[in-house]
Order: structure tokens, then C-alpha cells, then sequence
């Protein structure tokens, strides 16, 4: 996956507004890569375009080697995708949804019944399968978020904020998925804003804050060059700190009003 | 057409679990054909009053309450609870052809609009409507009123795509009433006062009422048929088109 000079405006009241502002990324096949920044930095914008969910002001991006905004029906092909809010629809039951999605990517319906019934098993949800899922936990739905989003097997994951609102051993189940998908050789995107979750998953990770990105590198490096440079053991929340030349204790951004 | 189908399937799935979201679009058509029929029916006598063919009063006011059980859009407030959900997201985020998403919604719609239609003609049997032009007006009349369901949600469905907004949608469905009102919804169009003509005459919903009454009423005027498909094929052609060139252009 490739980005280079990726930029995504809106209009606002008082002239354009850049939510992102000209991005470079490149992320190898089979990798974890962690995508970081505070609120409002440009990370979910930056996943859309990705995901051919919102167009490209400017600059270009290649998913799985295939150009999102020329191909965008291909892209959707090899990518999964599970965003913040988990998209469900609460009123079908976990079962008759991964059904759903298995079709929509063109299985036949003895394929998509048997490809439902391994999702639930993988993601451990047989018992709640034919349950609607309103009345899942949180966890519950982020799991068959995870597993909606891999009916396809795709090649690239993409992950925005996966375990944001949910309880500490959820979150621990949510980061066991993950490295198994990743396991598999699926290559994963993940947005966050906890930076133990990108510690704990991430081969490589890049910094993104005013719609740039401020670093990049393994978690390890940046902490060693962190270290070098400042002396003490730093930890990814010092590394980020830095990078985004914040402090304990000033964390709020500015807030722009955009116009969808 | 694959995939309008199966989401279709699924809109319908979701409709058969909210049942109450369901019931009004039965029970305030039917609560308005009672009132109606309650206030004018002695005022226009079945047996005395040229335009009823000697039918009561209830035929003339059934196509009223039909058109407003066609009008409450559930289609487009189910697809604003997925774009608020997410759920429209991961359709999109999947290779299913934009027109399927907004497609299968109103084909769902008019499977609900046949259902409703015809339990509504079923019960306004029992207050004594007869179907003048059998079995075959029956038909029509099932396929009429749901064309206007499918005209009516596809224009919800603007709203809903354009505001993504639950409220906004919802408020949306209030533009019906004027529609239906500016009509000949208690008296014939040659009674109107010519201000009240001249505004019913400017309204599309007039045509669809009057094809209708025919089909209820009789009276041998199938132009005013034709002329109500042509309105909705017309309207519904226009909702369709600006449909799918607002949600390929979604971002």
C-alpha cells in the first residue's frame, strides 16, 4: 500500500479547510502498520480515502498494488474494513449478516452459509449466532465487526480505532484477533489513539498530526531515538509527546467547522 | 440485480422485526378513511350523488387514505438509521453497485406498499367500498398505490442522502400533507373553489387520486388510469435517476 501527497479539503464557512495535507505512506505487505495522532489529526479521513469511502482532493493511493480512486470497485475487493462505529445492522442476526456480506462478495448461498458458520466459530460467537444483534456487548459486536470484515479474505485490513470504548479484556481479545489475522499474512492498517495497543501490535507506526505525518518508524527506533536524544527510558506516549509537541497537559487541538 | 435482491430481502427482514414501525402506516390511513367518511359521508349520499356511481361515500375517500398509507417513506428512514449506524458504510466500502443500495430499499417499499394495500382495500370492504372494476381494478389499484410508494420513499431517500440526518428525513414526510390536501381529496375538482382547482390541477398526487377513484368508483374513464401511471412512471423515473446521482456521488 502507497500514498504519496495525499490531501483531502472540505469547504468550510470561512474558505476550504485541509483535513489532510498531503500524506506519504508506503506499508509492506504482511506488516502491522500503526497509524496515530490526536483527535481531529486526519487519521479516519486518511483510512476513507484508503478505503474508497471519500474521494482524493489530490495525490495518489495504491491498495494491494491497484489505484484507489481509478479502481475503487477493485480495491474493495482485496480490503476489509471495520471503522469506528461497527457497522451493523442490528436488527439481522450475526449469522444472517456474515450470510449477507458473503453474498455481497458473491458467494453462493451454500458458500456463504458455510463461510458464516467459520466466521462465528473464529470470532467465537456461534452460541450468539442466530441471536439479532442488538442485544450483543460491545465486545461482542466489535468481534463480528472483525469477522464481517473478513468474510472475503481480504488482503489488506484496514482497522480504524478497533478497540475505542471497549473494556480491558475485550480489548485483549480484539489485539489476539488482530495478530491472528495478521498470522494468516493479512496485512493490517490500524488507526489508534492508545499507544500501548500500538506498542503491543505494531511492526512499524507513523505519527500523523495537522493532516501531516510528523514520524515514522518501528516502535523500537522511535523510542531509541527518543532515548538518544533526550536521555531516560522512554516510553510510545513520550515518543508521541514529542512528535506532536504536546505536552501532559495541553492536548486540545483547534477545531475547524468543515461542511460534508 | 443480485445484490438488489438480497437487500432487498434484508430491508424486508427488518421490516417483518419492527412491527411497529409498521402499524401506522395502516392504522392513521384507515383512522382518516373512518373520520372522513364520519364528517362528509351524508353530505354526499351514495344513491343521490353523481360522482360516487352509487357507492357510498367511503369509495370516494378510499384512494385518499391509500395515498397516505404510500407516503410514509419507512424506506428512507431505515436508510438514514444505516448511514447514521455505519451499516451504509460497509455497503459501500464493499463492491455492491451504488444503485443496488438505493434500489433494493424501494423494492422492499413497494412488497410492503402490495401487503398494506391490500389489507387496507380488505378491511374498507367490510365499510361496504366495492371495487367497481373487479378483480382487474383491484390489481391495478394494488400496483398503483405502490408506484406512489416507491415515488414518495425515493424522494424520502433525497432527504435522507442528502441530510443523513434522522430528523431532517423524518421531517421530510410532512411535505405530504400539503400534497395531499392541494387535491380533490372531499369533493370532485369540478367543485373546488377555482383558486383550491388551479392548485389541485398544478398537483401530480390530483392525478393518481383520480385514477384511482376511477378504478374504486367506476365510470369508464380509464384515460384518468393511464394518465396516473403515466404520473407515476414520470415522478417515479425522476426519483430514481436523482436517487442514483446522489449516491454515486456520496462522500
Amino acid at each position: 500500500m502507497e500514498a504519496t501527497g495525499l490531501r483531502k479539503t472540505y469547504p468550510g464557512k470561512d474558505g476550504d479547510v485541509e483535513a489532510v495535507r498531503g500524506v506519504d505512506l508506503a506499508v509492506r505487505t504482511g506488516e502491522v502498520f500503526g497509524f496515530l495522532g490526536p483527535n481531529g489529526a486526519g487519521k479516519s479521513t486518511t483510512v476513507r480515502m484508503l478505503t474508497t469511502l471519500l474521494t482524493i482532493t489530490s495525490g495518489t493511493a495504491t491498495v494491494a498494488g491497484l489505484d484507489v480512486a481509478r479502481e475503487p470497485d477493485a480495491v474493495r475487493r482485496k480490503i476489509g474494513v471495520a471503522l469506528q462505529e461497527a457497522g451493523l445492522d442490528e436488527r439481522q442476526t450475526g449469522r444472517e449478516l456474515l450470510t449477507l456480506q458473503a453474498r455481497l462478495f458473491g458467494s453462493s448461498a451454500a458458500e456463504a452459509k458455510d463461510i458464516a458458520q467459520r466466521q462465528l466459530e473464529l470470532v467465537e460467537l456461534v452460541d450468539a449466532g442466530d441471536r439479532v444483534i442488538k442485544g450483543y456487548s460491545g465486545g461482542m459486536k466489535r468481534r463480528l465487526d472483525l469477522a464481517t470484515a473478513l468474510v472475503h479474505e481480504p488482503e489488506v485490513l484496514f482497522l480504524d480505532e478497533p478497540t475505542t470504548g471497549l473494556d480491558p479484556a475485550s480489548r485483549l481479545t480484539v489485539w489476539d484477533e488482530v495478530r491472528r489475522i495478521n498470522g494468516r499474512g493479512t496485512t493490517v492498517f490500524l488507526t489508534t489513539q492508545y499507544l500501548e495497543e500500538a506498542d503491543q501490535l505494531c511492526d512499524r507506526l507513523a505519527i500523523i498530526d495537522g493532516g501531516r505525518i510528523v514520524l515514522e518508524g518501528t516502535p523500537s527506533d522511535l523510542k531509541a531515538d527518543l532515548r538518544q536524544r533526550e536521555g531516560g527510558d522512554p516510553t510510545l506516549d513520550d515518543v508521541f509527546l514529542d512528535a506532536t509537541g504536546r505536552t501532559r497537559t495541553k492536548v486540545a487541538g483547534e477545531v475547524a467547522e468543515v461542511q460534508a | 440485480m443480485r445484490q438488489t435482491l438480497l437487500l432487498a430481502q434484508r430491508a424486508l427482514r427488518e421490516a417483518r422485526r419492527t412491527p411497529d414501525a409498521l402499524a401506522p402506516t395502516l392504522l392513521i390511513p384507515l383512522f382518516f378513511l373512518v373520520v372522513n367518511v364520519g364528517q362528509a359521508g351524508r353530505i354526499f349520499p351514495g344513491k343521490s350523488t353523481p360522482f360516487l356511481h352509487g357507492q357510498s361515500y367511503a369509495g370516494f375517500q378510499l384512494p385518499s387514505s391509500l395515498l397516505l398509507a404510500g407516503s410514509f417513506g419507512a424506506a428512507a428512514l431505515f436508510l438514514v438509521e444505516d448511514i447514521e449506524k455505519g451499516y451504509f458504510d460497509r455497503l459501500r466500502a464493499a463492491p455492491v453497485s451504488r444503485v443496488a443500495i438505493v434500489m433494493s430499499r424501494l423494492l422492499a417499499e413497494s412488497v410492503k406498499a402490495l401487503v398494506l394495500t391490500a389489507v387496507m382495500i380488505a378491511i374498507s370492504l367490510l365499510l361496504g367500498v366495492r371495487i367497481a372494476t373487479g378483480v382487474g381494478g383491484f390489481l391495478l389499484l394494488l400496483l398503483l398505490t405502490a408506484a406512489w410508494a416507491v415515488v414518495y420513499a425515493g424522494f424520502m431517500q433525497l432527504i435522507a442522502l442528502k441530510t443523513r440526518s434522522s430528523a431532517a428525513t423524518q421531517s421530510g414526510g410532512l411535505v405530504f400533507f400539503p400534497l395531499l390536501f392541494l387535491t380533490p381529496s372531499f369533493a370532485p375538482r369540478s367543485m373546488l373553489t377555482r383558486p383550491m382547482e388551479v392548485a389541485a390541477s398544478c398537483n401530480p398526487v390530483t392525478y393518481i387520486m383520480e385514477g384511482m377513484r376511477t378504478l374504486v368508483l367506476g365510470g369508464g374513464e380509464w384515460h384518468r388510469v393511464a394518465l396516473a401511471f403515466g404520473v407515476v412512471a414520470a415522478t417515479g423515473a425522476l426519483m430514481l435517476a436523482l436517487n442514483v446521482r446522489l449516491v454515486r456521488r456520496y462522500d
